[in-house]
């Protein structure tokens, strides 16, 4: 994984730490909601929304996209550093 | 969260934010506060060596969307998170509603209402984001008993009560309380068109005998964001001296 990638999946493994589910394997294609992937709800989607925005100076909740899995929170970052270079 | 405390005070330039300001510079934390105006209290603030870098000040109208965003950011530059919210800012127009105008609702709506939601979303956005905090509204009891002549600024204080149950439920299980302060009706409102009469018969009806001052507020304030204090949350707390006992 590059830089970014690691640093997302850390964000989100930590996160899922304080909400009580260290147990769950956070990856690029991991869904970001739902049963069958790491199950965020609205507050913890806030709160990741929050944490991104103070660890990296943007997120994507608050540009106003709906990024669906992990990899699409690294895409919106990747695309934000290619649109800068 | 331990001391210092990084606070912000909105409106905390004069009357009772000033008060608040005062006690929390006391207590040993850092606080940041915004006004429309400098006033001397401001400037005394920033003068005194034993406030260097514990105070910050930024003229910023909260009702003006970028100066309050602008705001939180300077804040959040200077000292990272925020430990303690106080939503104080606010105006009052006085007046019957049926000769109220347009002008005077919006006015005391965005300030008191829409510019608190603003300035709070970020706020809390941080204490997500840093695993905890305490926010005060100050409301008031014009909010939960009406008075002839407040109406808008009564609803907008109701709202507010309203706004922080439901805050306080939203957020409970992330280590953030949520309260409000009904305050009573203090010596500082006397520029909140109350007349001497006014003020006269408030002081007979009131249990305590008296006006309120700004370190009544300022000590309940103090109480609702003590770190000891988790299990407050969603309450409407009123200080007026016994009036609406």
């Amino acid at each position: 994984m590059n830089e970014i990638e690691t640093r997302i999946v850390t964000i989100v493994t930590e996160l899922l730490a304080r909400s009580d589910r260290p147990e769950l394997t956070v990856s690029l294609d991991a869904a970001l909601h739902g049963e069958d992937g790491l199950g965020l709800d609205s507050l913890e989607t806030a709160e990741l929304s929050a944490i991104l925005e103070d660890e990296l100076g943007t997120d994507p909740f608050g540009a106003g996209l709906l990024p669906e899995t992990v990899g699409d929170i690294v895409a919106f970052y990747a695309d934000a550093t290619a649109a800068s270079a | 969260m331990t001391a210092p405390r990084t606070v912000i005070v909105t409106g905390g330039s004069r009357g009772l934010g000033q008060g608040i300001v005062q006690h929390f510079l006391d207590a040993g934390d850092r606080v940041a506060t915004c006004a429309r105006s400098e006033t001397d209290a401001v400037r005394a603030w920033q003068a005194d060596p034993a406030y260097a870098d514990r105070f910050l000040f930024r003229k910023a109208d909260m009702a003006d969307r970028e100066q309050s965003t602008a705001f939180v950011k300077d804040v959040l530059a200077e000292w990272r998170s925020v430990d303690v919210l106080v939503n104080n800012a606010g105006v009052a127009r006085d007046g019957i509603l049926a000769l109220f105008s347009d002008e005077d609702s919006d006015t005391v709506i965005d300030l008191n209402l829409k510019a608190t939601i603003h300035l709070t979303k970020q706020v809390v956005r941080n204490m997500l984001a840093h695993g905890g905090g305490r926010i005060v509204n100050i409301s008031s009891i014009t909010g939960l008993t009406g008075y002839r002549g407040l109406t808008v600024y009564g609803a907008t204080k109701a709202a507010l009560d309203g706004f922080t149950r439901a805050l306080a439920r939203e957020v409970g299980s992330r280590k953030i309380t949520v309260n409000s302060i009904a305050s009573g009706y203090l010596r500082t409102e006397m520029s909140h068109g109350l007349d001497d009469a006014q003020l006269n018969q408030i002081v007979r009806r009131t249990p305590a005998g008296r006006l309120g001052e700004p370190d009544d507020i300022a000590r309940a304030v103090a109480f609702l964001v003590d770190e000891r204090n988790d299990w407050i949350t969603g309450h409407v707390l009123v200080v007026d001296g016994g009036l609406t006992a």
